[in-house]
């Protein structure tokens, strides 16, 4: 099983309920869309991997839904944690969402405070009827947030428009950033996922299991 | 909250957010509350470090420990078996993917004032030095008695019937001295006190398998513990249940558990809203007229700036204390975990003992558990009563986990999950209802 392995960056959707997370992951999971309707139908699938091409480097985005904690409840703090990257989305047409960002930008940088964090408008399909959020207001919040924020983005999940964009970027920002941190990541940090695979390892001798 | 549930579940402990899981795979419409604003109740690790203090009432740390939010400091201490029920739950419900972990450097036992490692293989066991040159032949044979053990061939049994006769028998079969008994039973066997010695010996035989299974595993020990602290394992359940559907509350007080006819529970009420409901699920503290106590434990939590003496600098060790080394009748637990594990600021460790409290002074006690502590920055000590339920739920149809005991692993927390499971829904719990698509990332 000697692949090359592409290393993987855990991406988190955050922000308020009903601004478009699941709607992103949906578009970055099976380039769909659903309207209101039957908005529950990611059925058990929360997290999955892309690959993306960044010059002559592949890396694997690893996107996270919040799985809808967030609408009565908060997200757990795990969720969170190994995130390299955060898109914080709010919607162009609810300035509440925009307004909400900042709490949510205070969970990122305390649970996963080296993730670059990325800022996302999202139902820009709507901006011409109810331009509630202006560029100027986001520019702004990005400056109050020092150099917290990496980039930010316009997108619309209705017609498809600014998604691949935006995770090609956000592609292209983490391996950047990452280059070398990664390779100390994997040194340093000898912890593993258990899964079915890991059948047990029998030692050289083959005694690690005589009691 | 003004909505009809399957069930409702009260607590975000471990116990209660497994079961908050199984149920909302199983298909059943789930409302899950804490009244906390975090979640993991009992068995969350708390941080920031200034967090703890004021939880213990003490004044905050100032710099001395780093940063305060390097910290997650778990309540209650344990370690996954690397081949145990837990970590087969995590693995079937794919909530392991919402976690790393690293293994336990080293496993000891305490013996006549010292640390020894625990040998678990033949060659260990030549090594030993808790062991004469002899009784190490006689423990060697014991050893291989066990790995070729095979329960449904009668032929690996050699004379000797472990389902009718006890363990002391099965003991005395090999010549074993009472010293070798006491680190077999509590050390590998993980027993708490000697009541196994009159049990049937499979039981023990079963226990040391899960022992050497486990140290197969991963190596080194056959412990296991989670990145940033026991506390991502109920929020890995959480969401688990949260994506199949389950609904979640936090920081929500509950007022009342609400009766219908024949003392059925019918709902739950908090301030003037009622979510009605089939079934309830909760930890003792919600329901306090419906636990008795069986005893109490004693954990202290100890904060280090050094491993623990003669385990080789290790960053995690497990230290068993038999109860018969230090006079008691049950066994006193030691555990240290580091900031390697994300749980303490650099250079810091966390240590803690633990014992099922048997005198009016506990904090005496435990005092063979600090002796190796020593020198301690810091402790917190905490001792709870052990409660568990007067009723097995079947008429009220509420159903009560038992608080988590001094053991330093999760065996009987699972068993409890499960048994819980079973006497909700009449079910055992199919591990095949869970989609093992599950954010599937090996394509
Ligand atoms: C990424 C993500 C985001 C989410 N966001 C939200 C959200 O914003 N709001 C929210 O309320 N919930 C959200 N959820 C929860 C999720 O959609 C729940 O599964 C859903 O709420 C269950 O709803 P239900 O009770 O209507 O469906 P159910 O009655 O449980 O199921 C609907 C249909 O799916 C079938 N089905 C059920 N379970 C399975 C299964 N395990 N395998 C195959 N088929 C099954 C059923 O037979 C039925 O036909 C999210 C989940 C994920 C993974
Ligand atoms: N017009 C429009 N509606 C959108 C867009 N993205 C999401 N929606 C709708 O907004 C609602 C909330 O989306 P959802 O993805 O569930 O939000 P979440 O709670 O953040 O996960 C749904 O009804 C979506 O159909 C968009 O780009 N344009
Ligand atoms: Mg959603």
């Amino acid at each position: 099983m000697a692949t090359v392995r592409i290393p993987r960056q855990k991406v988190i959707l955050c922000g308020d309920y009903g601004v478009g997370k699941s709607s992103l992951f949906r578009r970055f999971t099976n380039n769909t869309f659903v309207s209101e309707s039957d908005r529950k139908s990611t059925l058990g699938l929360d997290h999955i991997d892309r690959e993306y091409k960044v010059g002559d480097k592949q890396i694997k985005l690893q996107l996270w839904d919040t799985g809808g904690m967030e609408r009565v409840a908060s997200v757990t703090s795990s969720y969170y944690k190994f995130a390299e990257g955060a898109i914080l989305v709010f919607a162009l047409d609810n300035a509440a969402s925009f307004h909400s960002l900042s709490q949510h930008l205070l969970d990122i940088v305390t649970y996963a405070e080296n993730a670059k964090i990325f800022i996302c408008g999202n139902k820009s399909d709507l901006e011409g009827r109810e331009p509630e959020v202006s560029d100027e207001e986001v520019e702004a919040f990005c400056e109050q947030c020092h150099t917290l924020i990496s980039a930010t983005y316009k997108t619309s999940c209705k017609i498809g428009e600014g998604i691949d964009e935006m995770f090609q970027d956000i592609s292209r920002q983490l391996v950047q950033a990452n280059r070398s941190k990664m390779e100390l990541h994997a040194l340093e940090q000898k912890s593993f996922q258990i899964d079915t695979a890991s059948e047990p390892e029998i030692n050289e001798e083959g005694t690690s299991c005589s009691c | 909250m003004n909505e009809e549930y399957d069930a409702i579940v009260l607590g975000t402990g471990l116990k209660e957010c497994i079961l908050s899981g199984m149920l909302s795979v199983s298909g059943k419409k789930v409302l899950h509350i804490d009244r906390n604003k975090y979640y993991g109740g009992e068995s969350a690790s708390i941080t920031p470090l200034e967090e703890l203090f004021q939880r213990y009432g003490l004044e905050a740390p100032g710099e001395r420990f780093g940063r305060g939010r390097d910290w997650n400091v778990d309540l209650i201490p344990k370690f996954l078996m690397a081949n145990g029920q837990l970590v087969k739950l995590l693995i079937h419900t794919g909530v392991t993917r919402y976690l790393e972990f690293k293994s336990i450097e080293g496993s000891y036992v305490y013996k006549g004032g010292k640390i020894a490692k625990v040998p678990v293989d033949q060659k260990e066991a030549l090594a030993s030095d808790l062991m004469g040159m002899f009784e190490k032949r006689r423990f060697r044979n014991f050893l291989i008695y066990v790995q070729d053990f095979r329960e449904d061939d009668p032929k690996t049994w050699k004379d000797f019937d472990p389902t009718k006769s006890n363990m002391q028998g099965l003991y005395d079969k090999f010549g074993l001295d009472k010293n070798t008994q006491d680190f077999t039973g509590h050390a590998l066997a993980l027993f708490r006190d000697d009541e196994y010695l009159n049990e049937p010996a499979v039981n023990t035989i079963r226990r040391i398998k899960l022992y050497s299974d486990s140290l197969a595993r991963y190596g080194k020990s056959p412990y296991l513990y989670p990145m940033y602290g026991l506390g991502e394992l109920p929020q890995g359940f959480a969401r688990l249940s949260a994506i199949y559907g389950g609904t979640y509350m936090l920081d929500k007080p509950i007022d009342e558990i609400v009766l219908g006819e024949g003392g059925k529970v019918v709902g739950v009420r908090s301030g003037d809203e009622i979510a009605k409901c089939k079934q309830v699920y909760c930890d003792p503290s919600y329901v306090t007229d419906k636990v008795r106590k069986r005893g109490k434990v004693i954990r202290c939590i100890c904060i280090l700036d050094h491993p623990i003496a003669s385990t080789k600098d290790a960053l995690s060790t497990q230290i068993i204390i038999p109860q018969k080394q230090v006079g008691r009748k049950s066994d006193i637990y030691v555990s240290l975990v580091s900031s390697t594990h994300q749980v303490a600021s650099k250079g810091w460790f966390v240590g803690m003992v633990s014992t099922t409290v048997e005198t009016e002074n506990p904090e005496i006690e435990i005092k063979p558990g600090l002796d190796l502590l020593e020198p301690i920055a810091q402790k917190f000590v905490t001792i709870s009563d052990y409660l568990e339920p007067i009723d097995d739920g079947a008429d009220s149809q509420i159903f009560i986990s038992e608080s988590y005991d001094a053991t330093t692993h999760f065996e009987t927390t699972c068993l409890d999950v499960l048994n819980i499971f079973k006497r909700g829904t009449g079910e055992t719990f199919d591990f095949s209802k869970i989609k093992h698509e599950l954010g599937d990332e090996e394509q």
